[in-house]
C-alpha cells in the first residue's frame, strides 16, 4: 500500500512514522489498547465455548447477544464516562 | 447484534468465528454507542468550553471540533478502541474466507452469472492502493478470486450490527422504495449503479423495477465476480462489469436511472466531479441521478460534522471530510443539472421501521426537510441521506 493522501486540513502529529494513527502521549498506550482487547475476545471466545458446554450438559440455553452485552459492560465499565 | 447473511455465500462458520464475530459486533456497539456519548459528554462539559476560552468562541467546524478534542480523554480512548475495533471487523472473516475458498468457487460456478472484467483498466489508487477502512489489501485483494467479494460481505455483516438488513441491501432496498413511491410514473428501464463492490445495494434495485436492465460496475474485479455470483444465488439478472464511473464506456443518453451508494466520497474532489458529469451525460432526457451519501458538513453542527468526519483521518477515507465538505447539490449544477431538478432527502431505514414509514414520509413531504435533526449519525434512528437530480 502506497502512502495514504490525508485531508488538506489534518493537524500535525495525528499518525506514527509508518502511518498508523496514534491518540495517547505515550505510544505504548495505543498498542496496549488493542492487547486488552484482543484479549477481552478471547475470553469472550472461550466463555461461548462454556456455555455449549453447558448447554449439552442441560444448562437453559443462554441468550448470547445478552450475555455478550453484560460482559463487555463489565469488562470496560473503568474507561465509561472519562 | 451480528448477522447472518441471507444467501448461499454465507460463511459455514467454526463456533470460534461465530464467537469473534458477535464480539466484535458487541463492541463496536459499545463504541459506537456507549463511548460516543461519553465524549459527546466530554465535548461539552471539557473541550468545547476551553476551546471556547482559548479562542474567544466555541467550535464552528468539524476541524475545529476535532481540534478542540484531540488529547482529551474521551477522545483518545474512543478512537483508540474504534481503531482496533475496525481491525477486528476483517480479521474476524479472514479464516472463514481462507478456509472456504474451495467451496465459494464451487458454488459460484453452480450459480453463473454475469460479469466482464477489463483487465486493461488501471485500477485507480483510490481503490487498489488505499486499504480503505482499513481494510487489509483493499478491493482489489486477491485480485480477480472470490476473495475481496467475500471479504467484504463478511465483515461488512460484522460491522453493520445489524443495522444494514439481512443482506446488507437496506440502503437500496429504502431508497428505491422511496423512489417508487414519490415518483410513480417513473419507470426506468435501463439502470447503472455506479461503484457497486458486491453489488449488495444494487438488487434492490432490480427488485423494485424488475422490468428493467440492471448493470453495475466498479473498477476492482474481484467483488464483481463475487457481486454477480452472489446475485445469480439470490435469482436477480444484474451485469457486472468492471469500469470506472468516471471514464464510463457508454454512449450518451443510454440510462434511465443512474445510481450509487455510499461510492462518491472514496473518490477525488476530480474523480468525483467526473462521475457527476459522466453520470448527467449518460443519461436520458427524463432520467435521474441518484446517490445514497453521507450528509453534508453544512447540515450538521460541528461535533456531528467531526464525529462522521473521524474515520477521514483515522479510518482511511482520506477523501471523506473533502467530499463532505463540499456542497452536494453545488456539484450537480456542476456536472450540468439545472439546479431547479436537484433535490436532497432523508429516508427512514425500511428494515427498522417498515415500509409504512417511508409512504408516510412521502405523503407528508418532510423528506426534503433534511436538517439537522434527521441527517447526523447521531440522529434518533438511521436515516439515510440521499440527492439527486433530473436531466430535463
Amino acid at each position: 500500500m502506497s502512502e495514504v493522501p490525508r485531508p488538506d486540513d489534518t493537524p500535525p502529529g495525528l499518525y506514527d512514522e509508518a502511518g498508523n494513527a496514534r491518540f495517547f502521549a505515550d505510544p505504548a498506550m495505543d498498542r496496549f489498547v488493542a492487547v486488552v482487547m484482543n484479549m477481552a475476545q478471547e475470553m469472550w471466545v472461550q466463555e461461548e465455548r462454556l456455555l455449549a458446554l453447558e448447554e449439552a450438559r442441560g444448562a437453559a440455553p443462554v441468550d448470547r447477544e445478552a450475555k455478550l452485552k453484560a460482559f463487555l459492560d463489565r469488562v470496560f465499565a473503568p474507561i465509561r464516562g472519562a | 447484534m451480528s448477522v447472518e447473511l441471507q444467501h448461499p455465500m454465507n460463511p459455514q462458520k467454526t463456533p470460534d468465528e461465530a464467537a469473534r464475530g458477535r464480539f466484535v459486533s458487541g463492541i463496536r456497539s459499545l463504541i459506537l454507542n456507549d463511548l460516543a456519548a461519553d465524549m459527546k459528554a466530554a465535548y461539552d462539559r471539557r473541550a468545547a468550553p476551553a476551546y471556547e476560552r482559548a479562542h474567544g468562541r466555541p467550535p464552528q467546524t468539524s476541524a475545529e471540533a476535532h481540534k478542540a478534542l484531540r488529547g482529551d480523554p474521551a477522545f483518545n480512548i474512543y478512537s483508540a478502541m474504534r481503531v482496533q475495533a475496525q481491525k477486528m471487523v476483517w480479521a474476524s472473516v479472514a479464516d472463514s474466507v481462507e478456509r472456504e475458498a474451495g467451496r465459494l468457487n464451487a458454488a459460484a460456478q453452480a450459480a453463473g452469472g454475469k460479469v466482464q472484467l477489463n483487465p486493461a483498466l488501471a485500477v485507480p489508487k483510490n481503490v487498489g492502493a488505499i486499504e480503505v477502512h482499513l481494510m487489509p489489501g483493499s478491493y482489489t485483494r486477491g485480485g480477480d478470486s472470490l476473495e475481496a467479494g467475500a471479504v467484504y460481505d463478511r465483515g461488512l455483516a460484522v460491522f453493520s450490527m445489524g443495522l444494514m438488513g439481512a443482506n446488507l441491501d437496506d440502503i437500496g432496498l429504502s431508497m428505491s422504495r422511496y423512489i417508487a413511491l414519490r415518483y410513480p410514473d417513473f419507470r426506468p428501464q435501463r439502470i447503472l449503479d455506479t461503484g457497486t463492490t458486491i453489488g449488495h445495494n444494487t438488487l434492490p434495485w432490480k427488485q423494485t423495477y424488475p422490468e428493467a436492465e440492471v448493470i453495475a460496475i466498479d473498477a476492482a474485479p474481484g467483488g464483481l465476480v463475487y457481486g454477480a455470483a452472489r446475485a445469480a444465488m439470490q435469482g436477480q439478472e444484474v451485469t457486472f462489469m468492471q469500469m470506472c464511473a468516471d471514464r464510463l464506456d457508454y454512449p450518451d443518453a443510454s440510462f434511465d436511472l443512474v445510481w450509487s451508494s455510499m461510492f462518491l466520497h472514496e473518490l477525488s474532489k476530480k474523480q468525483r466531479a467526473s462521475a457527476l458529469a459522466e453520470a448527467w451525460r449518460v443519461l436520458r432526457p427524463g432520467g435521474l441521478m441518484l446517490h445514497m451519501e453521507l450528509p453534508p458538513n453544512a447540515e450538521m453542527s460541528a461535533f456531528d460534522g467531526f464525529y462522521l468526519d473521524w474515520d477521514s483521518w483515522y479510518n482511511e477515507e482520506p477523501y471523506y471530510k473533502g467530499y463532505r465538505d463540499e456542497i452536494p447539490l453545488e456539484n450537480c449544477v456542476k456536472a450540468g443539472f439545472a439546479a431547479a431538478d436537484c433535490f436532497q432527502f432523508v429516508v427512514p431505514s425500511i428494515g427498522i421501521y417498515g415500509e409504512q414509514a417511508i409512504a408516510d414520509m412521502v405523503a407528508s413531504d418532510a423528506a426534503e426537510a433534511v436538517g439537522q435533526a434527521t441527517t447526523g449519525r447521531l440522529a434518533e434512528g438511521v436515516m439515510w441521506f440521499g440527492f439527486g437530480a433530473w436531466k430535463r
